[in-house]
């Protein structure tokens, strides 16, 4: 199975409770992944509600996921 | 040949002329500006002129091109002194030939004009009283003078700063909306560079829980409106910046008022709405943005390029992007360094770009994590969509192109929508009339052959007097597969009622 490389932001970071992790996945998409990690560590945040990245730039959900891709979930903020 | 020079030596007319002559230029027209002997009704004996030349050049460059392409001129060059120079002793000189006279003049006054308004350019004046003074004068412009006493020399001494630069920064207006906890941080480090105006909206007063990441206040300022209280503190930190303070929410109206006409416009707010905002504020007035927002030991920062056509925070966040789904610095606690640490990111691009340093942002979103603690720049191109999403007035939807390729809408709604516009009448017709909006000057015939660089990321509009030619132009651009290509409707004719 392909292993990615994930970060999560904000209050995705406080859910998981870590900023980083590595994880083998079934997931072929950013979509499955976010939906498979969501019942992992109870995300709320729907999807439509974040964006995703990988290898440092902003992907589509639908988008293919490769081997040892970094994937990055961020949440809108908005403190200033 | 260089299109823009400066030069120590006295600036020969004739010598400098001589190698723009061409047997299609039809017109020539020089502009020279000359020392005065008076200057705010101060008698003048002499000036010197320094510039940072590598940025000052290519700015030079860039104005002299930009009038050649729009105005269809065959050749045109500047020149400026430097050093000193006696009163009546030629300080710029402008040649310009083109077809006929009307482009010539037309891009004469286009470059003296921008020269004087862009080219960073530092001037010393004495005066007959025996002293003198620094002056960067931008054309009709109130000249700045530095405060006695707070000096730039450290900043001044960068190779890329200079005195040019610090010129520009002088002759720059910011509006920072928001002075909380990245306020706090942007406008003390902006203020503390000598930028010229700073405008500075927030229609909170200063609470106590303020305060422990918000040092721009003290507990004596507890209560007070903090636009004033900030704007209070600079007046006495550098008293040789204008600071203007706004005690009045960031409205669509208030943005209006503010935002056109600025340098730069920075979002310190802490809600989506306001973000919103300014970013929609500076796409419609095409001023540039740099926004930021921070959570817990977080935050993100994005510089939207609106003067250059980037992508914005839309682009990122859908409409639907709403308060209360994430929490804020009140709901979701914030340690203090980390917007201090946001503002100063801020304030850096916000130098980078007056000063047009290397590596600007544009076009990505940067993650800053303070637990990792780690920087991540994300590569966030314009959304294909943001033609018709991100720039909306209200009460106007982004029009649908339409199948076909006439379409009826006003020039300024379809730059705001995206468009590039492309005028395709003659040189003539354009000196005459000039395209009210900022378009590409491509003539017909040019056209055709081809001479249309392509963008494929923008959809093109044509323009020509009433709409016959540029349908024509837009079915054979079609013919030949541009999708992506329409006509002005009635031409810049019909744009009279068009609001």
């Amino acid at each position: 199975m392909p292993r990615v490389r994930l970060q999560y932001y904000a209050l995705l970071r406080e859910q998981a409770g870590r900023q980083a992790e590595s994880i083998e996945t079934a997931a072929r998409t950013p979509a499955a992944l976010y939906a498979e990690l969501a019942g992992r560590h109870g995300f709320r945040l729907p999807a439509s509600q974040l964006r995703v990245a990988i290898n440092a730039a902003f992907a589509d959900w639908e988008s293919e996921l490769r081997d040892g891709d970094e994937v990055v979930f961020i949440p809108p903020v908005a403190g200033g | 040949m260089s299109r823009f020079a400066f030069t120590q030596a006295p600036i020969d007319a004739s010598s400098l002329a001589e190698p723009l002559a061409h047997d299609g230029a039809g017109g020539y027209a020089t502009f020279e500006g000359r020392v005065r002997d008076e200057n705010e009704g101060r008698e003048v004996v002499d000036l010197e002129y320094e510039a940072f030349e590598p940025l000052a050049i290519a700015e030079g460059e860039r104005i002299v091109e930009a009038a050649m392409r729009r105005h269809g001129a065959t050749a045109a060059r500047c020149v400026h002194r430097l050093g000193r120079l006696a009163v009546g002793e030629t300080a710029v000189w402008v040649g310009v030939a083109a077809p006929h006279r009307a482009e010539a003049f037309a891009a004469c006054r286009e470059i003296i004009d921008e020269v004087k308004h862009r080219v960073p350019i530092w001037k010393k004046e004495r005066y007959a009283g025996g002293d003198s003074g620094w002056v960067n004068c931008r054309h009709g412009d109130a000249c700045h003078r530095p405060e006695a006493g707070f000096d730039y020399s450290r900043q001044q001494a960068l190779p890329e700063v200079g005195a040019a630069g610090q010129a520009r920064l002088a002759a720059a207006r910011v509006v920072v909306v928001g002075a909380g906890g990245l306020g706090s941080a942007v406008l003390p480090s902006l203020a503390g560079a000598g930028i010229g105006e700073l405008v500075v909206v927030d229609h909170d007063r200063v609470e106590g829980s303020n305060l422990p990441r918000q040092p721009l206040f003290t507990v004596a300022d507890i209560g007070r409106s903090k636009a004033e209280a900030a704007a209070l503190r600079l007046a006495a930190y550098n008293p040789g910046v204008r600071v203007t303070a706004l005690a009045r929410r960031f409205d669509a109206a208030l943005a209006a008022e503010v935002v056109p006409g600025a340098d730069a416009v920075v979002d310190c707010t802490d809600n989506f709405a306001t973000k919103f905002l300014v970013n929609d504020a500076a796409m419609r007035a095409g001023v540039p943005a740099v926004l930021a927002s921070v959570y817990q030991y977080e935050g993100q920062l994005q510089v939207v390029r609106a003067d250059q056509g980037g992508s914005c925070l839309r682009c990122q966040w859908p409409e639907a992007t709403r308060d209360g789904l994430v929490g804020n610095c009140e709901q979701a606690g914030v340690l203090g360094p980390v917007p201090a640490l946001l503002g100063q990111l801020q304030a850096t691009e916000v130098l980078k770009l007056l000063l047009d340093l290397p590596g600007q942002l544009r076009d990505e979103v940067l993650l800053v994590s303070l637990l990792e603690p780690g920087m991540r720049r994300l590569a966030a191109p314009r959304h294909a969509g943001c033609a018709g999403g991100c720039v909306r007035l209200p009460g106007e939807a982004a029009p649908a192109p339409p199948a076909g390729v006439d379409l009826g809408l006003p020039l300024a709604a379809a730059v705001r929508a995206g468009y590039r516009i492309v005028d395709i009448r003659e040189p003539m017709e354009c000196a005459f009339e000039p395209l009210p909006v900022e378009g590409e000057s491509v003539p017909l015939g040019r056209l055709l052959d081809g001479g249309l660089p392509p963008d494929p990321e923008r959809p093109v509009l044509l323009v020509c007097a009433h709409g016959v030619r540029s349908r024509a132009a837009a079915e054979f651009l079609r013919a030949r597969g541009h999708t992506a290509v329409w006509s002005l409707e009635g031409g810049l004719a019909g744009q009279a009622g068009a609001h």
